[in-house]
């Protein structure tokens, strides 16, 4: 007997709620007013908007690909002085917002800056490359993980058939591991289009930024809903490819038993190499970017309002972290009660994190619109008068948005967690005499808590670093880091932009570390274990 | 330097942890166009050992040799790509994403490549199957592709890690038979890991036993099973009975007669193995006396559990048809080429 609490109509609802502003942009993209905005885009700009999210896509997954996957391969199959350390080190530029790598590399390769020698990172191009630096731990978060359980027996066979160690990596090792590429990749690609800062600031306006200008500048929010609707077919599709490959890799999945391999020590100059390899993707994606922030930070004013900015950032990414790692739970159990609400909903609020934040800020604008509307229709018929409370005037609207996207990546960690709690597990708790609130709370609860944790971990540094969702929904004077450091780098203003910038990179940093150490200890008690079976 | 074409292991050390070599010390010599088994319990070092060869695990001291050319040493080490070994890995290791064929392609090089590898797949009744990926093969095409690919670039030293291990018991004997066939004729210096003794023995032309690291004797699966070197050695071919005895006259006495204990000294402890054949009921009354505790049913006979006066257990083969039960008593002989006497 499994323990199923019935969380199924809780997650339905709760699923519904973030799916609802995408069915709202989708309903209003259909049966909006029509204006000439779209067919004058469509005539003027929008080739170079599709043009800059194709080439910002290509290059930010050949970036994040290479590194990401390189450094996996070095840390999962080798020994050599420092891997220890690098293995959680290298997850860290995940604390850095894109759009904060853009400014200090930019900066820094600018004709007067002191890396002017190199070419400026400016354009789609440059910006692909800041999205690989900062965003490459996805794919090597979960490429180190396959590399790491994949047994070296093909690597191995590809060797003595005459393979070399780098036709063995990449016709085999490699294409072992796609379905974590892919998996990584996809996630790079979510957060690239997803981005609204880092490309205005390079000046190569993606998808996300037109859909931003149609709304603001145009204040068309029927056109903004179709370039949404453009911008998440491409995301959506997206997803659907990573999910096909993950279905084949199912069926490719290594015959036999697994054995993990047993990591190959390097000796001088190759332990050397690896060590570089491994550390050049930290500075470049994390110390070089906090520590050029932090120079220009040195010499410029404190911004206005920075005190308080970092207090509504913070405060929001508590509530929503605390939000989304309870959603969490309640969706792992809706999965596991394997009842078809429960999943569909659970993998309905999944979906979430392939709508940009841009997409889910204007989808809970107009959902939260019709509700106003609604109300005030409502509340005249009854007392005369419109409903006494704005409902777009509050912060809760951008929790709702913020959910509506990060909670998907709180569900992972949850469900993960509690596929530990085996049933034998609770059936050994039972027939112990423990009775089912027991089991829960001493059972189900240490297990499942630290799948929790890093959940709301993960989701407080993706709220802290939001810029496009931010920007649309926040009330009126409610500045965060992020926006005070994109409106001051808008305005030329660097030097004040930079103390936010750094500031969030400051504050995501301890959660990144934590997650970062979490997910790599699991792994060594696991391989410890495996050496005491063995010896 | 001997041994035009063979394999030389010289005093091989491999170790992962200090002061616990996996391999220590090993020596052994393998030519082209024979099979060499490596028979030992799991973690005795064998599949270590073999790894080695292969180039895969480098050795902390002790030469690795094929046709005179130094393959590996504690400081020089030919890579795996440039050492003509063909690996049988236990699980395969069949590349998941590549086809049959594909598979077994993938170490050849130039433009006939493919029909080179389909002739391969061919010769081992697998031509239809050239398109399928291994998680759609049976284990036993599985490991037919996995031989097929190791023999495809014609190596020098062919290498089988328990080749056979996870195959139904009915596939392994039509598989083994096959095999051999497939390894004679390629004439490839061969050596087969397995903990399996009916394996090393049906397939091997020499057995090796290894223990704890050790090579502890080598020699045909005859001269093993009858004269063994020792318990442990005794052991890994097959069940054998131990009697304790003292070397009186140059013969070590048991419960049913003397063995002659040449070489070891007069007075010296030693002990009798003998093999389940070696201890056989006669109808003469000249016999040791024992009585049948019990009978069990084996597909080589019927296994006699007796207890001998002095109160000692001892085990008897006998055919399934003999009506010996349980509570009857027996007169017992020794057949003494079944035993052997060993130094303790």
């Amino acid at each position: 007997m499994t323990l199923r609490p019935n969380a199924n109509a809780l997650a339905a609802l709760a699923a519904l709620a973030i799916a609802a502003p995408l069915l709202a942009v989708v309903a209003l993209a259909v049966f909006g007013a029509w204006t000439d905005y779209l067919a004058h885009l469509a005539e003027t700009r929008l080739t170079d908007y599709l043009a800059n999210t194709a080439i910002v896509a290509l290059c930010a997954c050949a970036t994040a690909g290479i590194v990401g996957a390189v450094s996996a391969w070095l840390v999962a199959r080798y020994a050599f002085p420092g891997r220890a350390q690098l293995e959680w080190l290298l997850a860290l530029p995940l604390a850095m917002p894109a759009y904060a790598a853009a400014y200090a590399w930019f900066d820094l390769t600018q004709a007067a800056g002191p890396l002017g020698f190199l070419p400026t990172v400016r354009g789609p191009v440059g910006a692909g490359f800041i999205f690989g630096l900062t965003l490459y731990p996805y794919v090597y978060l979960l490429m180190r993980e396959t590399f790491a359980g994949q047994s070296s027996d093909a690597y191995d066979a590809a060797r003595t058939l005459g393979a070399g160690p780098a036709r063995a990596f990449t016709r085999i090792a490699l294409p072992m591991a796609r379905p974590a590429l892919a998996a990584g990749l996809g996630l790079v690609l979510m957060e690239t289009m997803a981005d609204f800062g880092a490309v205005v600031h390079l000046g190569a306006p993606t998808l996300s930024v037109a859909l931003v200008r149609a709304w603001a500048g145009e204040g068309s929010s029927p056109d903004a809903a179709r370039l949404a609707v453009l911008l998440v077919t491409i995301t959506f599709l997206i997803l659907f490819i990573e999910r096909a490959q993950r279905r084949r890799a199912r069926q490719h999945a290594a015959s036999g038993r697994v054995k993990p391999p047993r990591r190959v020590r390097l000796g001088g100059g190759a332990a050397l190499a690896a060590l570089a390899i491994c550390a050049i993707p930290i500075l470049a994606g994390l110390v070089i970017p906090m520590a050029r922030l932090g120079w220009l930070a040195l010499d410029a004013p404190v911004a206005r309002g920075l005190g308080e900015a970092a207090i509504n950032a913070l405060s929001l990414a508590v509530i929503t972290a605390l939000i989304a790692a309870a959603f969490g739970i309640v969706a792992a159990y809706a999965l596991r009660s394997r009842r078809p609400l429960g999943v569909a909903a659970a993998r309905l609020a999944g979906l979430g994190y392939a709508v940009p934040g841009a997409v889910a800020a204007l989808g809970v604008l107009i959902v939260f619109g019709q509700l106003q509307s609604g109300l005030d229709a409502l509340w005249t018929s009854a007392f005369g008068q419109s409903f006494p409370f704005l409902l777009t005037a509050g912060a809760a609207t951008l929790v709702f948005a913020y959910l509506s996207r990060f909670a998907a990546a709180a569900i992972g960690p949850s469900e993960s967690a509690l596929s530990r709690v085996t049933p034998s597990l609770e059936g050994a708790a039972r027939s112990l005499g423990a009775g089912p609130r027991r089991v829960i709370t001493q059972v189900h609860w240490p297990i499942l808590s630290s799948g929790a944790l890093l959940a709301g971990l993960l989701v407080f540094v993706e709220v802290l670093k939001e810029l496009p969702a931010t920007m649309i929904l926040r009330p009126f004077n409610f500045d965060t880091l992020a926006v005070i450091a994109h409106n001051y780098a808008s305005d030329e203003r660097l030097g004040e932009a930079a103390l936010p910038a750094l500031l969030i990179a400051i504050f995501c940093l301890p959660a990144m570390v934590f997650v970062a150490r979490r997910i790599t200890r699991q792994e060594r008690r696991a391989e410890r274990q495996l050496a005491t079976e063995l010896g | 330097m001997t041994g035009l074409r063979t394999l030389q292991i010289e005093q091989v050390e491999i170790g992962y942890a200090p002061g616990r070599p996996a391999v220590a010390g090993v020596s052994l010599e393998f030519g082209c166009g024979s099979i060499t088994a490596l028979l030992g319990p799991s973690g005795s070092g064998k599949s270590t050992l073999l790894r080695a060869i292969a180039g895969l695990e480098r050795v902390q001291a002790g030469e690795i040799r094929f046709a005179g050319e130094l393959w590996s040493a504690p400081d020089a080490h030919r890579a795996p790509e440039e050492r003509r070994c063909g690996v049988v890995f236990q699980d395969y290791a069949l590349f998941p994403h590549l086809t049959a064929l594909d598979n077994v392609a993938f170490g050849l090089s130039g433009p006939g490549r493919k029909s080179d590898a389909m002739a391969k797949l061919e010769a081992v009744e697998l031509g239809a199957r050239a398109r399928a990926y291994p998680h759609e093969l049976s284990g036993g095409e599985q490991q037919r592709v996995a031989l097929a690919r190791a023999l495809t670039p014609e190596p020098d030293v062919m290498l089988l890690d328990e080749p056979f291990s996870g195959l139904d018991r009915r596939l392994r004997g039509a598989l083994r038979e096959a095999s051999a066939n497939a390894l004679r004729e390629a004439g490839a210096a061969t050596l087969i890991v397995t903990h399996d003794a009916e394996e090393a023995m049906a397939l091997a032309d020499t057995i090796a036993l290894m223990a704890e690291g050790r090579i502890i004797q080598t020699g045909d699966a005859q001269s093993l099973y009858l004269n063994p070197a020792s318990e442990a050695a005794a052991r890994l071919l097959g069940e054998v009975e131990r009697f304790d005895a003292t070397v009186t006259d140059g013969q070590a006495q048991t419960p049913f007669g003397e063995v002659g204990a040449p070489g070891l000294s007069e007075g010296a402890e030693c002990a009798v193995l003998i093999r389940p054949e070696g201890v056989q009921i006669t109808d003469g009354a000249d016999g040791a006396l024992a009585h049948v505790l019990e009978r069990r049913i084996t597909s080589g006979g019927a296994v006699l559990t007796l207890s001998l006066e002095s109160g000692e257990r001892v085990r008897a083969t006998t055919p399934i048809t003999a009506a010996h039960g349980a509570g009857d008593s027996v007169r017992l002989r020794l057949d003494t080429r079944f035993a052997t006497v060993v130094a303790v």
